[in-house]
Order: structure tokens, then C-alpha cells, then sequence
């Protein structure tokens, strides 16, 4: 069996792993990160985003062997100190979540959407959570809260 | 800063654990031990069983048992039975009911039906097991539309049922209403449909069932919206007391009805957790959920509407046929029947109305509530023919539902279908949404729109919707020495926010710290009866009990208070957590009053410690009526018949808003999934095998980011109803009754010089561009 | 998932070779088709080769009026890169619009075409653009490497290095997305070069094709009107849950006049 080395939320990380081993279950099962949702079998919810070395990923669509050497973040790694990150906080101001199971991908996506493109706008911010879906929000309240999320980010 | 009474926008208490990814669905559940269960599912629509081989299966590596429908019927255990309000045919005899059991015993009857129970020491082991099953199947012929289930020489499903009828029903005044069509000037008929959908929460479903050998007891995990009476279900079915039954439901990622049901696999897992004395894990994949969670609407309707010479209407007629699927599921008969007919004629007014629904029986996965369960399938009949009136009478849409509607010294008014309408002002909302929606500057943008080759359509849609659900709720408090309080309450949130709205009131009404009150859901040790959550039921019966149970201690809690100030009950005000005396202004907190109740020596005569601790059960006596009106501007590309739904305006009057901030995301997610019924979702099977078509995201369509219309809300507050003391009207499902007709019919709108009169849910844009194409060629 | 092997071979050389060795082996590059499809159970190779970190697969250059992409760049990367951006924006612009963010932070040029998804973008840009696909044996033209439904030339153990595309005068790339899964119910891709131009088809058909009737009438007449009048059969065409035939023989027109517009 592959033995893999990676980072997960700044943690060192080996682990021994099935060729089949999923990422995502890499980490909900493996290692109790159990923040990263699976909501499909054909990569279209989202709710399984991570981010591999500082980019979204679908966890579910990506073997544990593959990650072997990356840099892997979770939702669980956002928060820095007990202090949610500016797009968490945007979130949660802007009541952009309800059941909360989309909520983590969502999130990832949303930081690296962020990230690559401070200045994002609207259109933007919908066409970068194409591979993201909501059933309870109607998604406008995350819309909000992605661009207030983007410029707390800039600061 | 944040203020935490009754209609303020208070940020949720549960969003922190869900954006730090620390809350707790089932599937991040892992006791100790546990094993795995995997359910083998029906590949075919209709088929007997001649025999089920799991010799090799059993023999594979980490196979922990194998459970078919032969042993499930030598354990005797019990089918589910339908608890369907309305459960006797239009003769009074009963609904024809097929036993439920929770596996398929010598026939299957859908594509989906659970056919085995595999257990394994992994979900990996399961899969590979479930292929080496054998189960030998003599294909039988399928029928899965209703309309042709109940013509006659379609396949019988049920050898003892004739014709695959179920039941049918009718309300309202037949007689008075075949008289308003005789004497009316016009008469617009229109055949339609609202397809079958399902509601894709996106956590899938899932449990974990155990058995304690010491105890005798049986321990639930499960995404549910409803533990208590699923319990009841389930112990119905395994045949062991209520009690026996602990049932659980941990965060639960959404619902929206498909996790109210009965579901065949918790007594599975149940039965075999106790077998192989250890806890057992499913977690249903998204293409099973495709097949196994229950589907919703799924409706044929013919609906005609009597009118004068003036427009004004004289009467409403509605025959519809509702796919039930191959059984009754836990309340499936009651959706086209009695759940279609109270809101018919939504918000306008009708001297006479006559309904008739019919239950049929196909091989489809069996329908229950999905959002609505009724409603905005009755929004979507009325607001279509009302649409199609105007257009063939040639009188403006907006006019002839304006003239139409309830006058608001009309109310309160029993409609001819027996809906109480108590308080409400329909013109008035009606009124709102027009302005909202910036009709004056319509005619630029539909010229800005046909610049870039797009047509620009408008429609409005007024909706009258009812609650639902149990009628009881149980809230409790109990009191800690520091201030704190432990709510508990039996409905229940799926994603809805109660966590925060039932302490909010508890807060407004007791003046207790927001932050020091916990909160408990579904867990039926926790409550003694519980509703769940259905029907817009949550604030209106949940909340109505939390405030109950609040005016029930505030009572208590001014005796003790009066105590600790020598003075009257009667005389005690509680403003912002302290009591004052209003003849001696001397004060006490709420603070102190709780640490009062504990300490005998400061309570008065007859209390005990802990004296505040409150139980209560508050009933609901009559279903209230949420109302409201969409308005929506939609951009139709005529090249490619593509609908972008550009803007939705909507006012709602859910009466007293508890937090603004939850009823507008209610509102907001309620459109989405309406638009996704309007625009793209569809379940499909195959007419002659009864496959199912649409097995998964990659073929089921739903609502992303950019379908979505810039949304603008308002609630129009002006009339709360006496119904309940809270004077809330319900929420959660008023955005599916609005936006399928707004949006479907200001895409007929910008159509209109086609000649296009009317498209068939879901408008694909295939669907509207042959629309274009077949209206141009005649 | 059915078990396997895995392997992440370094060189071209190693992968070649557990190939060989293999019982049923599969190559892997991002993964985004394969792990869905072993997932549901749909494949079940003995061995994964992932190829996706071998160093001579990757990268985007231009030189001249050739622009090279490797086999494993991601599709974000070639939706992110400058060079592609000034030298064949529509190919930069189509990358943009394959599946979403996440799956493009994984799924490569090579992976896509090496597995000739009827519905996948990226073959009506190879074919309208008159890429050379060099492989790790020979170089084959876009045209003779998609063969047929999720069929190419590619020999048994045979990889995709790069591709070459010649940047051309003008091109543009329209695509109507399949609303649930996002691939495109249609595709056309338009570009015209010194030899002419070129209309290739995806999603509509079995496989990518070329509408030639277009790329006459616009080699006259660069402009959307040039197609007036010409009718697109719609024998052949995919018809299915999403789209009738008849709705795709229509859309070819439509995206084709929209690319023709967009190219300028």
C-alpha cells in the first residue's frame, strides 16, 4: 500500500493508505476531519472542496495517494485561534448558509475564489461556485457574503 | 449591537459549528465497532422475485449477513402503514392500501425497492457483495405515468387492487359549481402538469442503528425531520414497544419533506444491529438517493375556470390525477387528494369551487410531501388558468387578478373549499408587488432586451397557501443555578434556524441571557411527543409552545419574585431581564430569580426547588394561511429557448416575523427550488422499461448560482393571526408556491406575440424553443 | 471502488513500462472522468498509472505561431495562462468553461482527449484549430485522433505528450452547457487561419466532427449572415434526455453564428 506524507491544516501527516482510498475519506475517516461533506458520487455538489496546495479540489474526485507531498486545508484549518476567518464571519452575517452541508465546500471555494481574484464581482462569484450547490439558501445570500468575505479579505 | 427579541435579525447560534466544520451530521457519526450496511435495490420496475441466492456474497471477505424479504416475512415483522388524512374513497369505503414492508417479498414494484440488507466490516465489502448476490427476476410489464396506470389494460400492480386506483376525494360544491358554469359568459380550460421532482437536500440520507443486549433497547440515529413518529413506525414494524426505540436525529442537512418519511431502511438497520450485536452504518449515495428518497408533485390536472362578461370569476373546476408511486408511503394518498384541494382558488374570490383528485398507483419510487405537498401544485392550476383567461379574453393578467382578488373586507372568509382565511389583505400585498416591481420601467428594458435579440416577459402571481403538520408541540425549560435555560423542543430544524428563533422568544418573553440558552431537538428522550418538522409548522406550532411555555414560567417566576420583594405577583414587570414592582419600584432580576428557585429558603409556599422547570404541549386548533405574491421579469433567448429569470419581487405576509433575516432565507430558498421546478428539474423514467432516467447530478438539474434572479423581499405585517399566540402564519414553503407560476408565466409573457399559450414544467430551453417553433408553424 | 494498484511513475519510460507489466492497467492524469467512474463501479483496471506528476508532460509554451501545451496541464492552467491568453484567447477562454473551478485544479488537456468524451470541450478545439497531438510514439492529427465515441487512435499503452496548436487569425468558442452535468449539450468551436476556416462540432454528435457546409460559406464570408440559409441535417445527431437532435442540429447554427460574431 502507498504510504503517503502530506500536510493537512499545517499538521504533518503519514499515513498508510488503499490505492482507493478517497481524500475525502482520507480525511473524514482517517484523520476525524469530518468538517469536509460528501454530497455525490459525480463531482457536481461541491461540498467536498478542499484546498490542495492553495487551490479548490474536489476531495471526492482525487485519491489519498494522490495528494502524497501536498499542502492540504480544510474547512477545520480555517480559523485561525478560535477567531473565524473573514470569509466565515461573512457568512454567517450574511445568513449564507441554513443546513450547513454545503456550507464547508462552499466556504473553500469561496477563500480560493477570493484569493486568486480580490476584486471579484457578482458575475464572477457565480460563475466560481459553478461546481457548488445550495437547496436551501436560493444562493443570493451567499452571493452577498462572498463579496463582503472578499473585501474583509483585502482588508 | 445585536439585539435578540422577537423580529430582530439575530445571527444563528448554530452557524459557527457548521462553518468551522464541527457539527455533527450522521455520516460523521463512527461509534465504536460499527459495521456496514448496504441495501441491494430493485434494477428492475416490475418483476417477481424467484429467488434470491447470497451463497457466494455471504462466503466474501468482511460479509457480516445478508437479510432478504423471505426472512423478513419469517420474522413476522409488520408493514408501514399509510397515515394519510384522508383515507377513504369518495364511497366511504377505505383507500386501497398494499402492505409496505421495509423489503420487497416476491415481487418488485419500482426501480430502487429495497430487494436485501448486506452487512460488512466496510461499505467497500458490501459493494463488492452486492454484485454476487443473485437474484432472479421474471420482468414484468410497467406502467409509470397515472394517467395511464388507470386506463383500462394498463399492468396491475397490486394482483388484489383493480385498475391501480387508490383512492379518490372531492371537495367543495359540485352541484353550485357545474350552476356557475352553466350561467358563465367563459369558460378556459387548460390540461397541465407539475412534474415529478424530488427535493436533493444535500446531505443524502443516512442512519446508525444499535442494540443494547442489557437494556433491551434499540438506539436510532437518523437524518429525520420527524423522530417521534417514525419511531412509532418503526417499533410498529419490529413490533417492540415505543419505548424501546430510542430515535435520534443528529444536524440534519436539509429535508424539505424527503426526510419526514417512513423509510423502509432504519427497521432494517434496527433488526440487524440486534442480530449481529453491533451497531450498523448506511449512508445512502446520491444516485441511490436519485431512486430511494421519496419524490414529490407529479400531478395531471385539468382545471377550468367560469367566468362573466366582466371578468369576474363564477367558479373553479379541478380534476387531478396524482402519481402516488407503487405503494402508499407514510402520508403519500393525502398529497393530490385532500393536500391539493384546500388552497384551490388561491387568493381569489370564488362564489363555487369543485375539486376531485385521484390516487393512482405506478412503478415509480412512491411519492410524500416535497415542499408544499399540494399547495403550490393548487398555486401553480390557478394562477395558469387565470393567466391563460386574460390571454384569451384579451384582458390585461394584472387587471383580471386584481378585480379577482379577496377584498380584504372579505376576511375572514371560508372559502368554498373550507379554508379558514382569518386576516390578510390581498389587494394590498398584490398592490406592494407591483410597485416593487418597477413597472414603469418595463417597457425599456423589454426594448433594451429585444436589442440584443432577447425576449422580456413579466408575470405576478398571488398565492394563498395553509400550514400543516401535527397539530400538538411539546416545549420545555429547565433552569440552571447560573441563569441558563435548556430548551427543549419537538419540532424541528433541518437547516431552518430554530436553534436561534426558539431561544429568541424565549429571550424576548423571559428577558434570559440569548446566550445562555441551550437548545434540544429531536431526540424523543428529550421530548415526550414531537411534530418534527412539516408543513410550515415549525414556528407556528413549535414556537407558539416555546411561548407557551414561556408565559408559563413568567408566572411561576413573578410569584418568586413578588416573594423576594414582599410584594404582589400582579404587580411585577419584567423589562430587559428585571422585575419591578410597579407600586414600590423595587426591583429583582430574572438572574436572581432563577437562583431563587433553587435555594427553598427564597421560594414561596408551594414551590419546590427547581420550581421554574416548565413542560407544556400547546395544541393547534386551526391551520393558518400564509399569503403572498411573486412577481418575476424573465429574458427569453428565442434562438436557443434559454430563460434567464432575471429579477423576482415577492411580499409575503407570514404574519408576525420572528427573525427577518430566517423568514427571508426561508423565502429565498423556497423560490430557488420553485424555479428549479419552473425551469429544469424533472424525474424521469422510461415509459416502457420504467427505468429511471434521471439517476443522478449529472442528469437531475438543479439550481446553481448564476439561475438564480436578484431577489427583492418584503413582508407585509399588518395582519398576524389570532390562530396562535405568536400571530405567525408559516413560512418555509411559500417561495414553491409563487415562483413556479410567476416565472412560467412572464415566460409566456415575453412570448405572447409568438402565440405561445402554453409549456409544460420543466421549460427547458428545448421545450421553449419548440414552443416558438411549433406556435410560428400553426 | 474495485481494488487496485497504484503507481506514480516519474518518466515516460516507467509509466510505459507498468503498462506493460500490468493485467488491465489504466492511465490516470487528473482523474476527474476516471474516479467518478471507478467509483460507481463503472471500470475496474488492475493497475492506475498516474501519469499526471511526470515532468515532460507538462507546461505551455509558444514559439513562433505554434503553441504547445503538455499533455498534464490542467485545464485552470491553461485557462490562467498568459501565453495562451494572447495567443489563442478562445482556447484559453474554452479552458475557462470546462466543468468548474475545482475540477479544472485537476483535469488535464491530455486526460480530456485521451478520453474523447463526446460532450468534452476540448475536441472541437483541437480539430477546429488543426492541432498535432504528439504522443509518446508518433504525431497524429486532431482529425485522425478522434475516432469515435470515447475511441482515439491511441494505441494500447500509448500516452498523449502534448499538443501543438497553430495559433490562428481569429477564433472563438461557444458552448451550451447541459444544465445538471455542465459538458456541453453543444459545442462549436470557429477559427480561421491562413488556410481557411474551420467549424468543429462537440456534444452533438457521436464524436467531434467538422460542419463543412459551414466552413465554405465562411470562408467567402466571415460573418454570422454567411450561415443564413444553410440547414443542418439533423441525421446522426445525439438525441437524449437533454436535447433532441433536432434541438442540437439547431444550436450547431446558432453557436456557430455566436462564435463566428465573438471571433470578430
Amino acid at each position: 500500500m502507498p504510504v503517503i506524507s502530506l500536510s493537512v491544516n499545517g499538521i504533518p501527516v503519514t499515513a498508510e493508505v488503499e490505492p482507493r482510498l478517497l481524500l475525502s475519506s482520507l480525511l473524514r475517516d482517517h484523520l476525524g476531519l469530518t468538517g469536509t461533506h460528501v454530497g455525490c458520487d459525480t463531482s457536481q455538489c461541491g461540498a467536498c472542496v478542499v484546498h490542495v496546495d492553495g487551490k479548490p479540489v474536489k476531495s471526492c474526485a482525487m485519491l489519498a495517494a494522490q495528494a502524497d507531498g501536498t499542502q492540504i486545508t480544510t474547512i477545520e484549518g480555517l480559523a485561525q485561534k478560535g477567531k473565524l476567518h473573514p470569509m466565515q464571519e461573512a457568512f454567517r452575517d450574511n445568513h449564507a448558509l441554513q443546513c450547513g452541508f454545503c456550507t464547508p465546500g462552499m466556504v473553500m471555494m469561496s477563500v480560493a475564489l477570493a484569493t486568486e481574484q480580490p476584486d471579484l464581482d457578482e458575475a464572477a462569484v457565480c460563475k466560481g461556485l459553478e461546481g457548488n450547490l445550495c437547496r436551501c439558501t436560493g444562493y443570493q445570500n451567499i452571493i452577498k457574503a462572498v463579496m463582503a468575505g472578499a473585501k474583509a479579505m483585502r482588508g | 449591537m445585536e439585539k435578540y427579541g422577537i423580529g430582530q435579525p439575530v445571527r444563528r447560534k448554530e452557524d459557527v459549528r457548521f462553518l468551522t466544520g464541527t457539527g455533527t451530521y450522521i455520516d460523521d457519526i463512527k461509534p465504536d465497532n460499527v459495521a456496514h450496511a448496504l441495501v441491494l435495490r430493485s434494477t428492475h420496475a416490475h418483476a417477481k422475485i424467484l429467488g434470491i441466492d447470497g451463497t457466494e456474497a455471504e462466503n466474501m471477505p468482511g460479509i457480516l449477513g445478508i437479510v432478504t424479504g423471505k426472512d423478513w416475512i419469517a420474522e413476522d415483522f409488520q408493514p408501514m402503514p399509510t397515515k394519510s388524512a384522508v383515507n377513504k374513497k369518495i364511497d366511504g369505503t377505505p383507500l386501497n392500501q398494499p402492505p409496505r414492508h421495509a423489503l420487497a417479498i416476491d415481487r418488485v414494484r419500482y426501480v430502487g425497492e429495497p430487494v436485501a440488507l448486506i452487512v460488512a466490516e466496510t461499505v467497500s465489502q458490501a459493494q463488492d457483495a452486492a454484485e454476487a448476490v443473485e437474484v432472479d427476476y421474471e420482468e414484468l410489464e410497467a406502467v409509470t405515468d397515472q394517467v395511464k396506470a388507470l386506463e383500462p389494460g394498463a399492468p396491475q400492480i397490486w394482483d388484489d387492487i383493480e385498475g391501480n386506483f387508490c383512492l379518490d376525494f372531492e371537495l367543495g360544491d359540485k352541484e353550485e359549481t357545474e350552476k356557475a358554469f352553466k350561467g358563465a359568459d367563459h369558460v378556459i380550460k387548460l390540461d397541465l402538469r407539475n412534474q415529478c421532482v424530488t427535493a436533493t437536500p444535500i446531505e443524502t440520507r443516512g442512519a446508525i442503528a444499535s442494540y443494547d443486549k442489557d437494556t433491551g433497547k434499540y438506539f436510532l440515529q437518523n437524518a429525520t425531520q420527524n423522530v417521534h413518529a417514525n419511531r412509532d413506525t418503526f417499533a410498529g414494524v419490529l413490533k417492540i414497544p415505543s419505548e424501546d426505540l430510542h430515535h435520534v436525529a443528529p444536524d440534519v442537512g436539509g429535508g424539505f419533506g424527503a426526510k419526514n418519511s417512513g423509510y423502509p431502511e432504519p427497521s432494517l438497520l434496527l433488526y440487524a444491529s440486534k442480530k449481529i450485536d453491533r451497531p450498523i452504518k448506511w449512508i445512502s449515495d446520491r444516485n441511490e438517493s436519485f431512486a430511494a428518497d421519496t419524490h414529490g408533485r407529479d400531478q395531471a390536472t385539468t382545471v377550468e375556470l367560469a367566468l362573466d362578461k366582466d371578468g369576474m370569476f363564477l367558479g373553479l373546476r379541478t380534476k387531478t390525477i396524482g402519481n402516488i408511486g407503487a405503494y402508499c408511503w407514510t402520508v403519500g394518498p393525502f398529497t393530490p387528494t385532500g393536500g391539493s384541494a384546500r388552497t384551490q382558488g388561491g387568493p381569489y374570490y370564488f362564489p363555487a369551487m369543485h375539486y376531485t383528485g385521484i390516487a393512482a398507483f405506478t412503478n415509480t419510487m412512491p411519492l410524500d410531501p416535497y415542499r408544499g405537498a399540494g399547495r403550490p401544485e393548487g398555486s401553480f392550476q390557478i394562477e395558469r388558468i387565470v393567466e391563460l383567461a386574460a390571454r384569451e379574453l384579451g384582458i390585461d393578467p394584472v387587471e383580471l387578478r386584481r378585480k379577482n382578488l379577496m377584498p380584504a373586507d372579505s376576511l375572514p372568509r371560508k372559502t368554498p373549499m373550507g379554508l379558514d382565511v382569518d386576516t390578510g389583505n390581498f389587494p394590498e400585498v398584490f398592490e406592494r408587488t407591483l410597485k416593487m416591481s418597477d413597472r414603469a420601467g418595463f417597457a425599456k428594458r423589454v426594448a433594451d432586451s429585444a436589442a440584443k435579440g432577447l425576449k422580456r416577459g413579466f408575470a405576478i402571481a398571488p398565492y394563498l397557501e395553509c400550514t400543516g403538520g401535527g397539530p400538538k408541540e411539546f416545549a420545555g425549560v429547565k433552569f440552571a443555578r447560573d441563569g441558563s435555560a435548556a430548551l427543549r423542543v419537538g419540532s424541528m430544524s433541518t437547516g431552518m434556524g430554530q436553534e436561534t428563533s426558539m431561544p429568541q422568544i424565549l429571550s424576548d418573553r423571559l428577558g434570559i441571557d440569548f446566550d445562555k440558552i441551550t437548545y434540544v431537538q429531536g431526540d424523543t428522550d428529550a421530548t415526550p411527543i414531537g411534530g418534527g418538522h412539516g408543513g410550515s409548522r415549525n414556528m407556528e406550532v413549535g414556537g407558539s409552545a416555546v411561548l407557551q411555555c414561556a408565559n408559563e414560567v413568567l408566572v411561576k417566576a413573578k410569584q418568586i419574585a413578588a416573594h423576594l420583594l414582599n410584594s404582589n405577583a400582579d404587580d411585577m414587570e419584567l423589562s430587559e431581564g428585571v422585575f419591578t414592582d410597579v407600586k414600590t419600584d423595587q426591583s429583582v432580576s430574572m438572574v436572581d430569580v432563577v437562583a431563587a428557585s433553587f435555594e427553598q429558603s427564597r421560594l414561596p409556599d408551594g414551590m419546590e426547588e427547581g420550581a421554574l422547570d416548565t413542560d407544556t404541549i400547546y395544541e393547534r386548533e386551526i391551520i393558518s394561511c400564509p399569503n403572498g405574491c411573486h412577481s418575476a421579469e424573465v429574458e427569453v433567448d428565442p434562438e436557443t429557448g434559454s430563460v434567464n429569470v432575471e429579477h423576482m419581487w415577492v411580499v409575503d405576509d407570514f404574519g408576525t416575523i420572528i427573525n427577518p433575516m430566517l423568514a427571508d432565507g426561508q423565502v429565498m430558498g423556497g423560490i430557488a427550488q420553485g424555479l428549479g421546478q419552473a425551469l429544469m428539474e424533472e424525474i424521469i423514467y422510461d415509459e416502457d422499461s420504467g427505468q429511471l432516467v434521471t439517476g443522478s447530478l449529472m442528469d437531475y438539474a438543479l439550481p446553481r448560482a448564476d439561475s438564480m434572479p436578484k431577489m427583492e423581499m418584503a413582508f407585509f405585517e399588518d395582519a398576524p393571526t389570532a390562530k396562535n399566540p405568536l400571530g405567525v402564519k408559516g413560512s418555509g414553503e411559500a417561495g414553491c408556491c409563487g415562483a413556479p407560476p410567476a416565472i412560467v408565466n412572464a415566460v409566456l409573457d415575453a412570448l405572447k406575440d409568438d402565440g405561445v399559450l402554453h409549456i409544460e414544467m420543466p421549460l427547458t430551453s428545448e421545450k421553449v424553443w419548440r414552443a416558438i417553433a411549433e406556435a410560428k408553424a400553426g | 471502488m474495485y481494488e487496485f494498484e497504484y503507481h506514480q511513475p516519474k518518466t515516460l519510460e516507467e509509466a510505459a513500462k507498468l503498462f506493460a507489466d500490468a493485467d488491465d492497467p489504466q492511465f490516470m492524469a487528473g482523474g476527474q472522468t476516471i474516479i467518478p467512474v471507478m467509483k460507481q463501479h463503472l471500470a475496474m483496471p488492475s493497475d492506475i498509472i498516474d501519469i499526471g506528476r511526470i515532468a515532460d508532460l507538462q507546461g505551455i509554451s509558444v514559439d513562433g505561431d505554434t503553441l504547445t501545451i503538455g499533455a498534464m496541464t490542467r485545464h485552470g492552467d491553461v485557462a490562467g495562462s498568459d501565453e495562451v491568453r494572447k495567443s489563442i484567447p478562445a482556447l484559453s477562454d474554452l479552458a475557462s468553461h470546462i466543468g468548474d473551478p475545482a475540477v479544472r485544479n485537476r483535469g488535464t488537456l491530455g486526460g480530456s482527449i485521451a478520453n474523447n468524451d463526446p460532450a468534452a470541450d476540448y475536441p472541437a478545439a483541437l480539430v477546429a484549430l488543426g492541432a498535432t497531438v504528439y504522443t509518446t510514439s508518433r504525431e497524429i492529427s486532431a482529425e485522425d485522433f478522434f475516432t469515435a465515441m470515447f475511441e482515439t487512435a491511441l494505441e494500447d499503452g500509448e500516452m498523449v505528450v502534448k499538443v501543438t496548436f497553430p495559433v490562428p487569425e481569429k477564433a472563438a468558442y461557444e458552448k451550451f452547457p447541459n444544465p445538471a452535468s455542465r459538458y456541453a449539450t453543444t459545442g462549436v468551436f470557429v477559427a480561421r487561419t491562413g488556410d481557411g476556416v474551420r467549424v468543429a462540432v462537440t456534444g452533438a454528435g457521436a464524436c467531434v466532427f467538422r460542419q463543412s457546409d459551414f466552413e465554405k460559406a465562411l470562408d467567402t464570408d466571415f460573418s454570422p449572415p454567411a450561415l443564413d440559409g444553410i440547414s443542418v441535417s439533423a441525421d446522426g445527431l445525439n438525441s437524449d434526455l437533454h436535447a433532441s437532435a433536432e434541438y442540437r442540429a439547431n444550436l450547431i447554427t446558432v453557436l456557430a453564428k455566436r462564435a463566428v460574431k465573438h471571433a470578430g
